[in-house]
């Protein structure tokens, strides 16, 4: 009877403590309570602002201003990085905490929308018409699942081509005269690749700024031959383009560039002179802090082209967590988000573009030419396009397959194949 | 002087049975038992046993973070033999145990025996070879990924001192992994070093001794006697290590993330990629059963090795 009596106790004290462990630091639903009497924690999930001190002050004022409206809310940043974004999203969800707002990036939103752990945006009467209105169309195929939006963009993240012009000139090529096809690429970089009396490349003659992985060059590559990478969730790779494209970058890898190449401050290698040519980021710094205006001189900015001139551009989306309890108040921020100053904040902090209207005029585009060619370029806009809903999934896959692929472990029309059949 | 102290007389005798006051004193201490094992056992059952029993039923599910899921039986379990990337890792760290435990026991085992010699700088050299246990595996990855850097790293740089090309030691699928595992090895060094200095000072004296004394040389010596009585610690220092490399994870992420392509891809990597960054946290959980199995049979194979190696 007595060993009855504790093991109840023992067991209402665990449940007590699992029970507590599990949903105490969930508020009441704020939803429909008017801004001005709604009390409780907005947890934000973003990568948007850097934790450092000039992030930290610039997302400060987006929560001052969100406090005019709702001025008893707390607002409770988590600044994350998009390489520990899914672990942040998963366990929030495991420890029955979820974000209220979440901002992901291009290939998220999907399949977080079909798990119902995104909200869809309709209900506040964001649709495809105001995001072309107001904000990046290029960016809708990334923010849409089963023809709802569930995301709003807030920066893109363009990326473009640059040359050195005097390496162009050393190696007898026209720096006016930029090659954009993958064949024409490749012989212009072959012609531009220095080896030391080993036969070891010293300065590469292309940089594919895939040190981690070939997914997204691979994705740009075809892309330029009019392909993209998927159609409607369904793989659009497995064909001879595909195969060619793959193909080529294997060609390009220990010929013109070493694999895995990528300096300490990862930054393009084309900026530190280690490559004559690469894929670049859409900003430079051309003051004496960054690269100087004489290397800014020497670059040159152009497109891929091989049959299409195309733009990768990703970019940072702002979600409301379905499970939210304060959807209102999280729709409310994302408006504080989207404000021009806060977006031309957000795009300076990262290099990136601003995803209003007229990006071509922002002050992140008029501060550096390389901003303001990606800017320019925003409506040649490609990435993975319509991903299937194990994307999360097939992005690992992707890297890990393109690489053995590239590196001549697996037969490259095989890891084609195989990724096809692997997206669902 | 002196005063002698009697023991005062009881006022009343106890009038319970002989046999009675022993079943008390047993019953006494049985509470005072689970009353002192209560605060382990409820750590042990909220940290220990609930995880695993979750994760045997989440095993047995397709739990995706999401909103619905549904029992699939033993079909992640299925998947997983038919997974190349889970077939990888678990080569990979099979591979790494095998390598890594050997090799650093036994160079552990030699630093101890040169440790517990007197020799001058004593002090300083058991601290040296321990610092790299106390050091954070994030801090000891970066100084090795600058020593495996391919342009200015140490490796190359040393090398080259005997006309050895550049190699890209973590870049290269042949030499990823085995770099790797000499990071591993040494990592490790510090808590096996000191685990067997303990042990060899616990070997008596009085054996050696006599030892000596019957004409043993020192070969003689450490076979015959020293290395009978670490047997032990040796099985200890075995198990731990088995647990720990199939463990390897945080130097693999910082170091590599499981690459180049999946050549350092390592078991409990595996398991998070799949359950944090692919969101598959039904199929990590039959992941993560199936290393709790295979680490059972290294285990069980150290025992039966140990027991052999006993009975000789």
């Amino acid at each position: 009877m007595r060993r009855g009596v504790g093991l109840t106790l023992l067991a209402a004290a665990l449940s007590l403590v699992v029970s507590s462990c599990g949903s105490g630091v969930i508020d009441k639903s704020t939803d429909g309570v008017p801004p001005a009497e709604a009390t409780g924690t907005l947890r934000v999930l973003l990568p948007s602002f850097p934790p450092s001190t000039t992030g930290r002050e610039e997302f400060a004022k987006v929560v001052a201003d969100f406090n005019k409206v709702y001025p008893k809310m707390k607002v409770e940043p988590d600044f994350a990085t998009y390489k520990n974004l899914n672990e942040k999203l998963s366990t929030s969800i495991a420890a029955g905490i979820p974000y209220d707002v979440m901002v992901t990036g291009v290939g998220w939103v999907q399949p977080f929308a079909s798990k119902r752990i995104f909200a869809d945006l309709g209900d506040y009467g964001v649709t495809p018409d105001v995001i072309k209105e107001k904000s990046l169309g290029a960016l809708i195929p990334a923010a849409t699942y089963d023809g709802k939006l569930y995301a709003y963009p807030l920066v893109a993240d363009a990326r473009a081509v640059a040359l050195r012009k005097s390496a162009f000139r050393e190696a007898g090529l026209d720096p006016d005269k930029p090659p954009t096809s993958l064949a024409e690429i490749k012989t212009a970089a072959e012609k531009l690749t220095k080896r030391d009396a080993d036969g070891n490349i010293t300065r590469s003659g292309f940089d594919l700024a895939s040190a981690t992985g070939f997914r997204q060059s691979f994705t740009t590559f075809l892309a330029s031959t009019g392909t993209p990478l998927y159609v409607g969730g369904e793989p659009n790779f497995n064909n001879q383009q595909g195969l060619d494209t793959l193909l080529w970058i294997k060609s390009m890898i220990n010929n013109v560039q070493p694999y895995g190449q990528q300096n300490a401050a990862q930054q393009p290698l084309v900026f530190s002179g280690e490559a004559a040519m690469g894929i670049v980021n859409g900003g430079i710094d051309c003051s004496e802090k960054g690269v100087g205006q004489k290397v800014c001189d020497d670059l040159e900015f152009f497109r891929f082209d091989s049959g299409k001139e195309i733009e990768y551009v990703g970019g940072d989306l702002a979600s409301i967590g379905s499970r939210s309890r304060h959807k209102d108040a999280a729709w409310a921020f994302i408006q504080e988000l989207t404000k021009p100053t806060t977006l031309d904040a957000i795009a300076k902090l990262n290099k990136k573009i601003p995803a209003y209207k007229d990006a071509s005029n922002s002050p992140q585009a008029k501060s550096n030419p390389l901003s303001q060619f990606v800017a320019d370029g925003l409506v040649y806009a490609v990435n993975e396009n319509e991903v299937p809903s194990n994307w999360l999934e097939m992005r690992g896959n992707f890297d890990i397959q393109l690489t053995q692929a590239v590196l001549g472990q697996k037969d490259p029309a095989k890891v084609l194949a195989n990724l096809a059949g692997q997206s669902r | 002087m002196s005063t002698t102290l009697e023991r005062p007389a009881l006022e009343s005798p106890r009038t319970v049975a002989p046999g009675k006051d022993s079943r008390t004193l047993v019953k006494s201490q049985v509470r005072a038992g689970w009353a002192l094992l209560a605060p382990a056992l409820l750590h042990s059952g909220i940290f220990i046993v609930i995880p695993v029993i979750a994760v045997l039923v989440l095993s047995l599910t397709d739990y995706s973070f999401g909103d619905t899921w549904a029992w699939v039986g033993f079909s992640n379990y299925t998947d997983l033999f038919r997974d190349v990337d889970f077939h990888a890792s678990l080569w990979h760290t099979v591979l790494y145990a095998i390598v890594v435990i050997p090799i650093s026991m036994a160079i552990a085992l030699a630093i101890a025996i040169g440790l517990n010699q007197k020799i001058r700088g004593l002090g300083f050299f058991r601290t040296a070879f321990y610092i790299p246990t106390v050091t954070a595996t994030v801090a000891v990855a970066t100084i090795w990924l600058w020593i495996y850097n391919p342009g200015s790293g140490l490796a190359n740089g040393f090398l080259s001192l005997f006309g050895f090309a550049p190699n890209r030691w973590l870049a290269d699928p042949a030499t990823a992994l085995p770099s790797l595992m000499v990071v591993g090895i040494w990592q490790g060094l510090g808590t096996k070093v000191i685990i067997y200095l303990a042990a060899l000072q616990g070997v008596s004296r009085d054996l050696l001794e006599s030892a000596q004394l019957d004409g043993a040389n020192r070969w003689q010596r450490f076979v015959n006697v020293t290395w009978p009585a670490i047997g032990p610690v040796q099985f200890f220092v075995l198990i731990t290590s088995i647990v720990g490399t199939f463990q390897v994870f945080d130097l693999v992420y910082v170091m590599t993330q499981g690459g180049p392509g999946s050549e350092t891809r390592v078991l409990v990597m595996d398991i998070y990629q799949n359950a944090f960054q692919d969101l598959k946290l039904g199929y990590a959980s039959a992941e993560t059963v199936i290393m709790m199995v295979v680490i059972a049979v290294f285990i069980l194979v150290g025992r039966l090795l140990q027991k052999a190696d006993v009975n000789d």
